[in-house]
């Protein structure tokens, strides 16, 4: 809507649109599966549109940005309108007879206002029925032409696309005179769009967005650190954590345009003095977030920064069941059965550190937990051991030694890793973590759960980012050029 | 967004509130005036069960929730139990003991609790965990679409984080796999409930109508085309049907004197902390109670908190002091499994959770026997209020011997000012929504109760000993 009517902020009329429900086996909040138009929600899309439709005549800033020149011709410019601002709102040119039937709005639009008069009024009417109208709401595909097994998409389909998927919004005026021109997927344009988009700052919002939902960092939130074991803990430290993820995914991928190995292995990390004390970090000072250089013998990329360690943690010691288990499953994209109902309790942890209670309550052989938790769970959460409820280092659990060395199972091979940096680098080498990513991206980019069909790029996309100088940028590009980001199944047809 | 109508219910009143339906206001005891007041059922969800007795391993639990004997509900056999904060109204209470939820493979107590409480059905993918969803439609939707004028849904509310274990909101659903979204901001179900108010309606009526006819013209040109996938015509079948004429909502509108803060009220709808979360759903059921009174809808969903209710951080009614979170408390545990260090107390600690749910379900009762309706009978009385639980207890989280609490009578219908036990663990809960199904207007189609809700598979013949 910002976009729509050129302004500065958001409108804010959204806010009280009814939440969208979770989708279940599906990652993302843009599901296209669970976005559903019903009472609650047509009501507040009404309540918006009326809304909007006065904000937009009664700010003259936007008024002078979408109306056409006033020459005389009141009929002539009601129509010029009805097709500019038409084609912005539906992202494609409207149908002679879509023009006809909103500029038919016009006259008597005056007697529908109370405050309203003179051609605003029609304005104001035809914004407030384009902001209702499903064409607005949906986005729809609506070329029927298969070429075998596929429909090409026309330029305004792919503009939509890419504009939706890179910024999460229309097009913009220049992708719009691109479409017009029909030159979108002609030679290296749609690249070329592609990478000014991704250049604009919505884009970041973007970015955040995905790796929010992929590394769940809204759950960092609820780190809770007993203040009878960590009292120097920072009451907010959910919050500081989800900030400096923020940071680091924005200015590793976007700013510095990194890729999954930087994102698995960069020793930098962004703090304020509270983080900084948990990170052992001198020098910084104050709310404000700062960049530093971490020791990389004792950190390396984002599962050895607060916000994955303290959130998967108990009140008093870490949690390597958790931290193990949603590595496997969303950084490797294992597929584990889910736990049994009954979870006998930890055994008596006296004498024992946090690991061998784990290893005493998960591992004993020929139990129905040990397959998973011997192979795939617990090789991947020891190695952090190294780290408390708060993300501090530590050496020592129960007056023991740390023991951090496993072997966990990647791409088939059994490798040891002595602690979580080691970790670090296998995984960011592993190509089953690069396929796992890249096939996040491309579920995001569809709003859908990946496909079988989806393989083959899925694995283009992870052989590319294997390389360390990859980006997650070459990946978002690789995508917008593959042809099911530039078609769509005919077989919806049938 | 800055609302542009009235959005007030603290200290609302029913003698404050405008409802034209309602202006007779009937002094309790009149004689029976008007049409009787149709049912209705109101469904609060909590998860993670009761402190009830039990042992685990951090020790024996005393018995906190249930009264502590068949029969006649009275001040002394609920005193010092949970459901001793509803004293006042022990009268019009059926406390339901021994049902049994089935054991189906949702791999999951939560998500079997949750997704099958209102549905009677197992999982739509079998062994999923986490990652499920229920199989069927629930009984709130079912009511709602029956029962409710113009094919509009059951409202369903939700107050809590909206993420965290099993995605959040996940109580009510259009079907197998079709989960609802839910209305967050009681200041959002107001308004959505209200429409429009008397300022915006003389001008906006006519407009709107314009508005729609092309909507609707634009609606059906899509749903005609054959292109259509499967998918897509049913998402447009659900939006053309939500698109109607904007309703002149006067009736369910409230006095000018009675604006106040609700956006206070609700402010905290998506909080982790307890007291914010539970003013929300006391918001939510204002609205609630509201739309029942008004003739809106004849079914409401609240819940609260999410699949495990994992976020939310309830007070600890000694102290003073927010408690770990639920989930935690209902484990025993600084875990959301087996591990981590007991709490201490963590028994007495879900206890107090239980009272705080009590004192909640408490103002819905309250605010519902506030509305004496033209047939002079309380609104409370007319239908069904039900306080109900995913699971019978913590750590647990077992499904034999679920709570129900149910309030009111159906007009009649139901017995009242009883705690019931049931034959020990044999009765399905499917057959506790048919009855409460029933209670709310439900009929077959040959006028009998229904029968035919939840799980085939399943006994869901109405329970006599809860019919009056």
């Amino acid at each position: 809507m910002q976009d729509l009517l050129y302004l500065d902020a958001p409108t804010g009329f959204s806010d009280s649109f009814r939440a969208d429900p979770s989708n279940a086996g599906y990652l993302f909040e843009n599901s296209a599966a669970a976005l559903e138009v019903d009472g609650p929600l047509w009501s507040g899309y009404q309540v918006a549109a009326v809304e909007t439709a006065s904000l937009a005549v009664t700010t003259p800033s936007v008024l002078t940005a979408i109306l056409p020149v006033d020459d005389g011709d009141s009929a002539a410019r009601a129509e010029a309108f009805v097709r500019d601002f038409g084609m912005r709102a539906f992202r494609r040119p409207l149908e002679e007879d879509e023009v006809i039937a909103y500029a038919a709005l016009f006259p008597g639009a005056a007697e529908l206002y109370d405050e309203t008069t003179g051609f605003e009024a029609g304005v104001q009417l035809v914004v407030e029925t384009m902001l209702q109208s499903p064409h607005f709401l949906y986005r729809i595909e609506s070329s029927t032409e298969a070429q075998g097994d596929v429909i090409a998409l026309g330029d305004f389909e792919v503009a939509q696309r890419l504009s939706y998927f890179l910024l999460d919004s229309m097009p913009d005026d220049e992708l719009f005179d691109v479409a017009i021109e029909g030159s979108l997927t002609q030679g290296d344009v749609l690249e070329d769009q592609a990478r000014r988009l991704l250049a604009d700052p919505r884009a970041k919002k973007v970015v955040e967005s995905f790796h929010d939902d992929l590394f769940d960092a809204q759950s960092y939130l609820g780190a809770s650190p007993s203040p009878a074991f960590y009292p120097d803990a920072p009451a907010d430290l959910g919050e500081l954590a989800v900030q400096e993820f923020h940071t680091f995914v924005e200015r590793t991928l976007v700013d510095d345009q990194g890729g999954v190995y930087d994102l698995l292995t960069s020793s930098v990390a962004y703090v304020n003095d509270d983080l900084a004390a948990i990170y052992g970090v001198t020098g910084v000072t104050g709310d404000e977030f700062q960049r530093v250089e971490l020791d990389p013998e004792l950190r390396r990329g984002i599962f050895t920064q607060v916000g994955f360690l303290a959130g998967n943690a108990t009140g008093v010691q870490p949690d390597p069941i958790h931290r193990g288990a949603f590595i496997s499953e969303r950084i490797t994209c294992s597929e584990l059965p889910p736990p049994p109902d009954v979870i006998p309790p930890l055994p008596d942890v006296e004498g024992l550190t946090n690991r061998e209670a784990i290893e005493e309550l998960t591992e004993e052989p020929g139990s129905s937990c040990a397959g998973c938790h011997t192979t795939f769970i617990n090789p991947m959460g020891f190695p952090f051991e190294n780290y408390d409820s708060t993300g501090a280092f530590r050496t020592m659990d129960d007056g023991k030694t740390v023991d951090a060395a496993t072997t966990v199972i990647l791409d088939g091979q059994e490798t040891p890793v002595a602690n979580a940096v080691e970790l670090a680098e296998v995984l960011a080498e592993s190509p089953a973590v690069h396929n796992c990513y890249a096939k996040h991206w491309v579920e995001y980019a569809s709003g859908r759960p990946a496909l079988p069909e989806d393989e083959a790029l899925v694995q283009r996309l992870a052989a590319a980012s294997l390389d360390s100088s990859a980006s997650m940028q070459d990946t978002l590009i690789e995508i917008v050029k593959s042809q099911p980001f530039t078609t769509r199944s005919a077989f919806e047809l049938e | 967004m800055n609302l542009s109508r009235r959005f007030v219910l603290r200290g609302m009143g029913a003698a404050a509130v405008a409802l034209p339906m309602l202006e007779s206001l009937a002094p309790r005891g009149a004689k029976a005036g008007g049409n009787a007041t149709p049912p209705y059922a109101i469904f609060l969800r909590q998860a993670n069960g009761v402190g009830a007795a039990q042992s685990t391993d951090v020790g024996d639990e005393p018995e906190r929730f249930w009264p502590r004997n068949p029969g006649a509900l009275t001040a002394e056999s609920i005193e010092g139990r949970a459901i001793g904060e509803l004293t006042d109204f022990a009268d019009r209470l059926l406390v339901v003991g021994n049902v049994r939820m089935e054991f189906y493979d949702y791999a999951d107590g939560h998500a079997r609790g949750v997704f099958q409480s209102l549905t009677g059905r197992g999982a739509n993918v079998p062994g999923a965990g986490g990652s499920s969803e229920a199989s069927g439609e629930s009984l709130d939707h079912r009511i709602g679409r029956e029962l409710n004028a113009d094919d509009r849904e059951s409202m369903f509310m939700y107050a809590g984080r909206n993420a965290g274990w099993l995605g959040g909101a996940c109580l009510s659903h259009r079907g197998a796999n079709s989960r609802r979204g839910p209305l967050h901001n009681p200041v959002l179900a107001y308004q959505q409930m209200m429409g429009i108010d008397s300022d915006q309606f003389a001008t906006l009526i006519a407009r709107q109508r314009s508005v729609n006819d092309l909507v609707k013209g634009e609606m059906d040109t899509l749903l005609g085309r054959a292109e259509l996938s499967t998918q897509d015509r049913m998402r447009l079948e659900l939006h053309q049907q939500s698109v109607r004429d904007l309703e002149n909502g006067l009736q369910c509108s409230l006095e000018a004197d009675q604006e106040a803060a609700l956006d206070g009220e609700a402010a905290g709808f998506e909080s982790t902390d307890g007291d914010q979360v539970l003013a929300a759903v006391r918001a939510h059921m204002d609205v609630a109670a509201l739309a029942i009174a008004c003739g809106y809808t004849r079914s409401v969903a609240i819940q609260v908190g999410n699949g495990n209710d994992g976020d939310t951080q309830y007070r600890n009614l000694d102290s003073g002091q927010l408690m770990e979170n639920y989930h935690f408390v209902s484990h025993r545990r600084q875990s959301h499994g087996s591990d981590g260090a007991i709490i201490p107390n963590s028994d007495l600690l879900h206890h107090y959770v239980d009272r705080q749910f009590a004192q909640t379900f408490r103002h819905l009762l309250e605010r519902l026997d506030s509305y004496i309706m033209p047939d002079g009978q309380a609104l409370l009385d007319a239908g069904v209020s039900v306080w109900h639980n995913d699971s019978a207890n913590g750590p647990g989280h077992g499904s034999l011997n679920v709570p129900y609490v149910v309030a009111g009578g159906a007009g009649g219908m139901l017995r009242t000012g009883q705690f019931i036990e049931l034959p020990g663990g044999e009765t399905n809960h499917a057959r506790v929504l048919n009855t409460l199904g029933s209670a709310a207007g439900l009929r077959a189609e040959d006028g009998s109760l229904i029968s035919d809700f939840g799980d085939p598979a399943q006994n869901r013949t109405p329970l006599d000993e809860m019919l009056a």
